[in-house]
């Protein structure tokens, strides 16, 4: 028999049936005569062992009826781009476990994979934004001197009345709006907003979305930042690439307004 | 096309047990389910007769889940906002949890998702390196390190856990 030399992996290999059979009886022998190694081994046992425990319940609770609907019942709509949630959750736990362990920050590796395609409200508000404010003579379709035609038409639109926020006191004057497709079939009102420097900022207002939540996101390559808040109902993302202090203080603002207007 | 379902349906309590290991809140898994079964039948087609149903079921719930934790990751600030009351703390899933379950699970979510994914896919799933490299994306090399670094996470965090347990039993 070839003796080889075992290491630490060895054990995961065998704690996970991967070790090949014929090096079984030389593992053994090395995992005894070695005590460190056999008390890690009894460990990961252990380990592995509550955790099945822990989780065993799962397996005998009944398919909760949402479930069995989710494949028997009618061809599925398109999945709703914003209706999951459960990443909030995990948003959650992560903010939980950093404080419940006493500071211990679990290292998250980065992992490069595209998007897929339940983009989030913030990445479609960015994207018109970069795509828009950056338009000289056609950033917007109705112009802000067709105020009244313009918020009525979004309103009509959209599925929200919205009244276009006054952001005077912050120095942004109103271009004009356009409306833009949002979610996977939903649609939304893009305003945009001036200052007398010419820095634009642009508000993303739409009907489409059933999660709770808010935030500031940025793309990972930079960019623009946007301030969001999604609600059941109506979701809004303000966009601009102000000091953020600035475009906090004008999100707030123009989304309070902005809810002002829906619920008024 | 039904028996495809069926098939599907068979392993909804497996999706289950490894989407409440990767979110514990009994809700937000069975929503990370939810949305793996609507993606796949919107998919069926891409899911070729003779192929197993689990493989291709974990692979679609594991894409779902690390896009979410990679926005997640990004957004940082979004996670440091404070939520609406009563969605910071996630439900626990089981009232009758005993303490050294939901230890275990605890520390299982404060692992990183990557470590977290690769060591219950083998070690609760049950799936082979091979198998579980594959649904994972990523060469077995990787999947070994992320299982060792995995449980050598989890077991730190257990001593943590238990340490932090026996001062508050000599405290009182």
């Amino acid at each position: 028999m070839t003796r080889r030399d075992f290491s630490e992996r060895d054990i995961h290999m065998a704690l996970d049936g991967e070790l090949p059979g014929e090096e079984r009886m030389a593992y053994d022998a090395w995992l005894e005569a070695d005590p460190e190694m056999k008390a890690r081994s009894a460990r990961y046992i252990a380990d592995r062992a509550a955790m099945r425990a822990a989780l065993a319940g799962v397996m005998d609770e009944p398919v909760p009826a949402r479930l069995r609907q989710a494949v028997f019942g009618e061809a599925p709509v398109k999945v709703s781009a914003w209706r999951s949630r459960w990443w909030l959750s995990a948003a959650a736990a992560v903010v939980l476990a950093v404080g419940g362990f006493g500071g211990y920050v679990a290292g998250v590796d980065s992992i490069a994979r595209g998007g897929g395609d339940d983009d989030q409200l913030a990445e479609q508000a960015i994207a018109a934004h970069v795509i828009y404010a950056a338009e000289k003579r056609h950033a917007v379709e109705v112009p802000a001197s067709d105020k009244d035609h313009l918020q009525t038409w979004l309103s009509n639109r959209v599925g929200l009345k919205l009244v276009a926020p006054d952001l005077g006191a912050q120095g942004f004057q109103l271009v004009g709006g356009r409306l833009l497709p949002a979610g996977e079939q939903g649609k939304a009102a893009m305003l945009l907003y001036e200052d007398a420097k010419g820095e634009r900022i642009s508000l993303f207002v739409t009907a489409e979305s059933s999660a709770t939540s808010k935030g500031t996101y940025t793309a990972e390559g930079g960019g623009p930042e946007a301030v969001y808040w999604l609600d059941k109902g109506y979701a809004c993302a303000v966009v601009g690439s102000l000091p953020p202090e600035r475009l906090s203080d004008v999100a707030k603002t123009a989304y309070g307004q902005l809810l002002a207007g829906i619920s008024s | 096309m039904d028996d495809k379902k069926a098939a599907i349906l068979s392993e909804i309590p497996r999706l289950r047990r490894y989407a409440r290991s990767l979110l514990r809140d009994r809700d937000s898994a069975d929503d990370l389910v939810q949305d793996c079964l609507e993606r796949a039948l919107v998919r069926l087609d891409n899911w070729q007769t003779g192929e197993s149903p689990r493989r291709w079921l974990f692979t679609i719930m594991h894409h779902l889940f690390i896009d979410q934790m990679r926005k997640v990751n990004r957004r940082g600030e979004a996670a440091m906002l404070p939520l609406e009351a009563g969605e910071a703390q996630a439900a626990p899933a089981d009232q009758v949890e005993t303490i050294a379950s939901r230890e275990i699970i605890d520390a299982l979510q404060a692992i990183s998702p990557d470590r977290r994914a690769a060591l219950v896919m083998v070690a609760i799933e049950g799936f082979s390196y091979a198998e579980a490299a594959n649904i994972l994306g990523v060469p077995a090399g990787t999947l070994m390190s992320r299982i060792a670094r995995g449980r050598e996470e989890l077991r730190g965090l257990l001593d943590d856990s238990s340490r932090r347990r026996s001062i508050r039993i000599v405290e009182k």
